[in-house]
């Protein structure tokens, strides 16, 4: 339904009702800015790519076939104007290697999480993981996108893309877990 | 199986907590961006590449050049004067008249340069002229 939306405005865009692209804005600029924040550390800077983002789209919007989702093309779009900004900085990625994931974490119940706070553990642990596992999670479980669909996206080949999104849930429970532990330790 | 279970319960976890958001005004932002690269985009459509003052000077470069290669004729030795030049025109004449014409071309090299000059003088002349006349009336 959301992609038919998404056509349905579109083709008035392309039939130059312009205004129709505010829709559009509206409603993917959470997930745009939080790729481009996530990477850039920054808001000023997160919110200056997110627009660029959108106006990249809108003028390639006649080359947008339909074939994949908008959202998809739109994220890919985000996600390589992204990676360019930080080239172009000279920035570097966060390592991925800092966390320490162990496989027994992979066992973590998430029903342990204290539930009034469960919202700013997540959080937290979401800003903990790297930029490239953050929107690998942000794309799989946010906006709900296939595997092919992240492919797409990232440019990382199916297996690999399996496999980062494993690790990436794996470290998130690594976090929750090394969360949790400290708040028992403040406790006692 | 129970990852599958824990990988539903995440999902659904992560669903409840709120995207970073861009600032109030972020659509407005990007709408005006658009809708003032659009209008920069229809202007430069509407605007002429080539102004009048352009075509005037063109054509009068290409009298000035008519003029210059009629009335120089008369000195080449194929009969001179635009009444000569009409009726003689056959194969032959034509043939003539053109190699004519880019051995008079090779032969008053000055003349070209000053017809060159004085049309370079006269386009800078309208580019400063049309230039006046916007700074004017964006005054008015």
């Amino acid at each position: 339904m959301e992609q038919k939306d998404d056509i349905f405005y579109i083709e008035k865009i392309k039939n130059g009702q312009t205004q129709y692209y505010s829709y559009i804005v509206e409603k993917y600029k959470d997930v745009v800015f939080s790729i481009a924040l996530k990477v850039l550390r920054n808001r000023e800077d997160a919110e200056e790519i997110a627009q660029e983002s959108f106006i990249k789209a809108y003028k390639s919007l006649h080359t947008f076939k339909g074939k994949a989702k908008f959202s998809t093309w739109l994220y890919r779009i985000t996600y390589n104007n992204c990676i360019s900004e930080v080239r172009k900085r000279k920035m570097y990625f966060a390592s991925t290697d800092d966390i320490d994931v162990k496989d027994d974490d992979s066992d973590f119940n998430l029903d342990g999480l204290p539930e009034e706070n469960r919202e700013k553990y997540l959080k937290a642990a979401l800003d903990k993981l790297p930029e490239d596992e953050y929107t690998l999670i942000l794309l799989y479980y946010f906006e709900e996108q296939s595997i092919e669909e992240i492919c797409k996206v990232t440019r990382l080949t199916e297996s690999n893309t399996k496999v980062k999104l494993h690790r990436a849930r794996k470290k998130l429970y690594t976090i929750l877990n090394d969360m949790l532990k400290e708040e028992i330790y403040t406790i006692l | 199986m129970k990852t599958f279970e824990e990988d539903k319960k995440l999902k659904s976890l992560l669903k409840t907590i709120p995207l970073e958001s861009p600032g109030a005004n972020f659509s407005v932002n990007v709408m005006n961006r658009i809708f003032s690269k659009e209008s920069l985009l229809e202007k430069v459509k509407r605007e002429r590449v080539l102004g009048k003052g352009f075509w005037v000077i063109l054509i009068l470069f290409v009298a000035l050049f008519s003029a210059m290669f009629i009335f120089s004729s008369g000195g080449g030795g194929t009969g001179g004067g635009l009444s000569e030049y009409i009726p003689a025109i056959n194969t032959n004449t034509v043939t003539q008249e053109y190699q004519n014409f880019f051995e008079r071309i090779g032969s008053v090299p000055l003349s070209i340069a000053g017809i060159l000059l004085a049309s370079s003088i006269l386009v800078f002349v309208e580019r400063f002229l049309s230039s006046k006349i916007k700074t004017f009336q964006n005054h008015a």
